[in-house]
């Protein structure tokens, strides 16, 4: 049985996943019981039963998604501390850090939490992943995200472009202004050409955490100049529902046969679709007991079936792109 | 009146200078050294 805490856009993509792939029964909570009852409704079938619950009911389930908006650190403790795995979606840095914090509580009761279990961190992860087995060595990682999901994501894109940035520089974490170092960053069609700055973003915590060899590591995101201007100010227009395509686009540089080769794979799709099935992915992977190491755990991890959680991704539609050089 | 004609003159030459760089700044440009291909869910 899986749980999901928050029904906004990335939790009803992970329920519609989780309907799609048959899985006999789904708890939902959300703090407005009137949006987790439509999300029921709306997706209730043959196959798939889901259930509106209270969110003490949900430490009955074998693994939960929280896909509510951050901080995930007092949930997650809750759940784990009561032996339910988590899949975290979180995509602040400091909260990031914080579940990393877990492992030990989550090694003591026997559970799993998948930290970073979205679109960017996540996705972006398994990405790098994959194309790592194409290389002999890897040594950077950059990654660019552009748009976002639900009304919470936007507020925390609007928050990453006003603090500070982490980025792994030849052994070391540099800290630098997000909203700075711009780099015009092309993604698959139809979302084109970006200009992007750094961002307060968990991806190269994340990502080093995952693959500990590399050199380099940067994340960033896109940002107009409106965005970039008000990032410092609280966000005075309310955001809407669900961001429009966005995209995600990861560039790889390493060694290969003593070449010096640089791949770049991305992906053009809703945030909050690919962030609800690399979440859904990996809580039925938890569930189904594909992923069995205990403790706090990123993915892209090698201990972790990234090779199969990406096929599943794709399965359930999330294209990857490659770029070609002419 | 004079600070006021100085403040107007200040602000329009400001907004000049800022509607050259806006307009006369390149768009982006097409793709010319290579594109994106699909790499799954090929039919």
């Amino acid at each position: 049985m899986i749980g999901i805490i928050g029904t906004g856009v990335v939790g009803s993509r992970v329920a519609e996943t989780l309907c799609s792939f048959s899985h006999p029964q789904i708890y939902l909570y959300d703090s407005q019981q009137v949006v987790a009852q439509r999300l029921a409704t709306r997706l209730n079938g043959r196959d798939t039963q889901l259930t509106v619950v209270t969110r003490d009911e949900m430490k009955s389930v074998k693994v939960v998604v929280l896909a509510c908006p951050s901080p995930h650190m007092a949930i997650s403790r809750e759940l784990l501390e009561s032996g339910v795995s988590v899949v975290s979606t979180s995509d602040d840095i400091a909260d990031c850090l914080n579940l990393l914090s877990l492992t030990q509580i989550a090694k003591q009761n026997n559970a799993t939490i998948i930290i970073g279990a979205a679109s960017s961190p996540g996705m972006s992860s398994l990405i790098v992943r994959q194309l790592a087995e194409s290389f002999d060595t890897i040594d950077e990682v950059h990654v660019a995200l552009h748009g976002t999901g639900g009304p919470a994501c936007a507020r925390q894109h609007h928050r990453a472009l006003s603090g500070q940035s982490i980025g792994w520089h030849d052994d070391e974490w540099l800290r630098r202004p997000a909203g700075s170092g711009r780099e015009l960053c092309w993604f698959p069609e139809p979302v084109g050409a970006y200009d992007c700055y750094r961002g307060e973003l968990p991806d190269p915590l994340l990502i080093k955490r995952a693959f500990p060899e590399l050199g380099r590591v940067t994340a960033r995101v896109t940002a107009t100049r409106r965005d970039r201007v008000f990032s410092r100010v609280p966000m005075l227009i309310p955001p809407q529902a669900e961001g429009g395509m966005g995209g995600l686009r990861v560039e790889v540089r390493g060694m290969k046969n003593a070449a010096r080769l640089v791949d770049v794979v991305g992906v053009a799709e809703r945030v909050g679709q690919v962030a609800g099935v690399v979440a859904a992915v990996t809580a039925q992977a938890v569930s189904s007991r594909e992923i069995t190491t205990i403790g706090a755990h990123a993915l892209g991890e090698s201990s972790l079936p990234n090779s199969s959680l990406l096929t599943k991704i794709t399965n359930a539609g999330i294209n990857l792109h490659s770029f070609v050089r002419a | 009146m004079k600070f006021i004609r100085r403040v107007l003159l200040a602000l329009s030459v400001a907004s000049a200078v800022a509607g050259v760089l806006r307009f006369k700044g390149k768009g982006t440009a097409a793709i010319k050294q290579g594109g994106w291909r699909k790499i799954t869910g090929q039919k």
